[in-house]
């Protein structure tokens, strides 16, 4: 037997390997693309379980992020996880801080309700009267996980491959189930959230936020622990306030990934075909 | 002696890159003179890194308001950073006064949490800054007045006719989107809560 042809074989093999892999990428990339750009209007009951990740960044990020949640129901979100740089204390204090102010809404709410002796009628139009609603906060609700940075200030574009690759690889598990660790199984869906697959994503534009929805999609890809047929991690994007006419660096990355992308300036819209202006939101 | 009312303007330059053109402005005497034509009697500025062109312009400045007779000087005070300006805030807008401030988004954005008149000054020195662009939108839209480093003066002078008109932020409605659905509605229907 003449040896060229056992190699010649190989690479043919490899070849053969490689165009089924690519196809086989392509498909499943088709699949899961066209099946998320229709959201699916699954019907969830309000209160059940649901776990939102909130990608947190530098300074002016963070501040626009909370300034953007202010509202935040937590009978509808009820488990919150912050993404905080390695290092970023500002982030993660105001991450307690902003959970302390949710606390303390519904204390008062709960007051207000007690000496009332009915419960606060939210007034919508069309409105259906009060609904009972169960707030959930405290430290059981949420939790801060901590990534590595995908690129210091003044950091050397060539290393910064390394460093977004340690990023990624430490968002798996942020993503896959928390930073809580229970001893026991879950005791009830609000504690098995907590360590599922998050069902929103809400970011903002930090350098972290395209590394943590990178990795949701490789998840989403693998369709590993439901990530895709169960609808996982939606994303939310929303540009800075503070773009007006352009897109920063991680919108433009992600105009096309997330979900949903949100402007808060006329300018910016319709910017790929699908960026969404409702107004100033911060 | 008359107790007379205090008016404070606030002067914030950031806290990331020192911003000494919008100090030396606003000690600027166009400025200066301006702020007492309005019946200002304090003057707060946040200057951060750069003492030495606070001390020094504000030296010059209350020169200059010396030789202004009968008008009583303008008090001048300076801090160099701090964690959160709320209560700087708080006090030009009780003391129905002025906030002059660098172009960042979140100064501007905590400043009009505050209802107080608001003049944002871009800083021109700054590469590849959206500063300006955003300074120039919000204007656009009357929630701030945007001045320039090269002369305060006819911002301050109109700041006081700009209270008039200052529109709510953030708004409730905006323009041809007037049904628009808040954030929230928008995350619900990502997660599937409907009515």
């Amino acid at each position: 037997m003449a040896p060229p042809s056992t190699s010649l074989l190989t690479v043919t093999f490899f070849l053969a390997l490689l165009s089924t892999l690519l196809v086989a990428v392509s498909l499943r990339l088709i699949f899961i693309l066209t099946n998320k750009r229709v959201p699916p209007p699954k019907w969830r009951k309000k209160g059940s379980p649901t776990r939102i990740l909130i990608v947190l960044g530098s300074g002016g990020h963070t501040h626009e992020m909370f300034y953007l949640l202010r509202d935040l129901d937590t009978s509808k979100y009820t488990y919150r996880t912050y993404v905080v740089s390695l290092g970023d204390a500002f982030s993660a204090q105001r991450a307690i801080e902003f959970e302390k102010e949710l606390e303390e809404r519904e204390k008062q709410r709960a007051r207000k309700e007690s000496e009332n002796g009915y419960p606060e009628r939210k007034v919508e139009l069309g409105g259906k009267g009060a609904e009972k609603r169960t707030p959930h906060v405290g430290p059981e609700s949420y939790d801060i996980a901590i990534v590595p940075r995908a690129r210091n200030i003044h950091q050397s574009l060539f290393t910064a491959p390394f460093t977004s690759l340690r990023c990624l690889l430490s968002c798996f598990p942020v993503l896959l189930s928390g930073t809580q660790q229970l001893l026991e199984p879950p005791k009830d869906g609000f504690e098995g959230v907590s360590c599922d697959l998050p069902d929103l994503i809400m970011t903002n534009g930090p350098a972290t936020a395209v590394i943590v929805i990178l990795a949701s999609w490789i998840l989403r890809f693998f369709d590993i622990k439901g990530a895709n047929s169960r609808d996982k991690m939606r994303t939310i994007y929303v540009e800075s306030f503070a773009r007006v006419t352009t897109l920063s660096l991680s919108g433009a990355l992600l105009l096309k990934v997330a979900d949903r992308f949100l402007v808060q300036w006329e300018q910016l819209e319709g910017k790929g075909g699908r960026a969404e202006f409702h107004g100033i939101l911060v | 002696m008359d107790e007379e009312k205090a008016k404070v303007c606030f002067v914030t330059t950031g806290a990331t890159a020192p911003f000494t053109d919008l100090i030396k402005a606003v000690f600027k005497t166009e400025a200066v003179d301006a702020l007492q034509k309005a019946g200002y009697t304090h003057m707060l500025v946040q200057y951060g890194t750069a003492k030495d062109v606070f001390e020094q312009s504000s030296l010059n400045a209350l020169r200059h308001m010396d030789g202004n007779t009968p008008r009583k000087p303008i008090r001048i005070e300076g801090i160099d950073f701090k964690q959160g300006l709320k209560d700087e805030f708080k006090l030009a807008r009780t003391s129905n006064g002025l906030v002059i401030s660098h172009a960042g988004s979140g100064s501007i954005l905590e400043a009009l949490r505050y209802d107080v008149p608001l003049i944002v000054v871009p800083n021109d020195r700054l590469l590849h800054n959206h500063q300006a662009e955003l300074a120039k939108a919000m204007a656009a839209s009357n929630y701030l007045l945007e001045g320039n480093t090269d002369n305060l003066a006819p911002s301050i002078a109109y700041s006081e006719s700009f209270k008039m008109k200052k529109a709510q932020f953030p708004p409730i409605t905006s323009g041809k989107h007037r049904e628009t659905e808040g954030l929230e509605a928008i995350m619900d229907a990502e997660l599937g809560f409907q009515d």
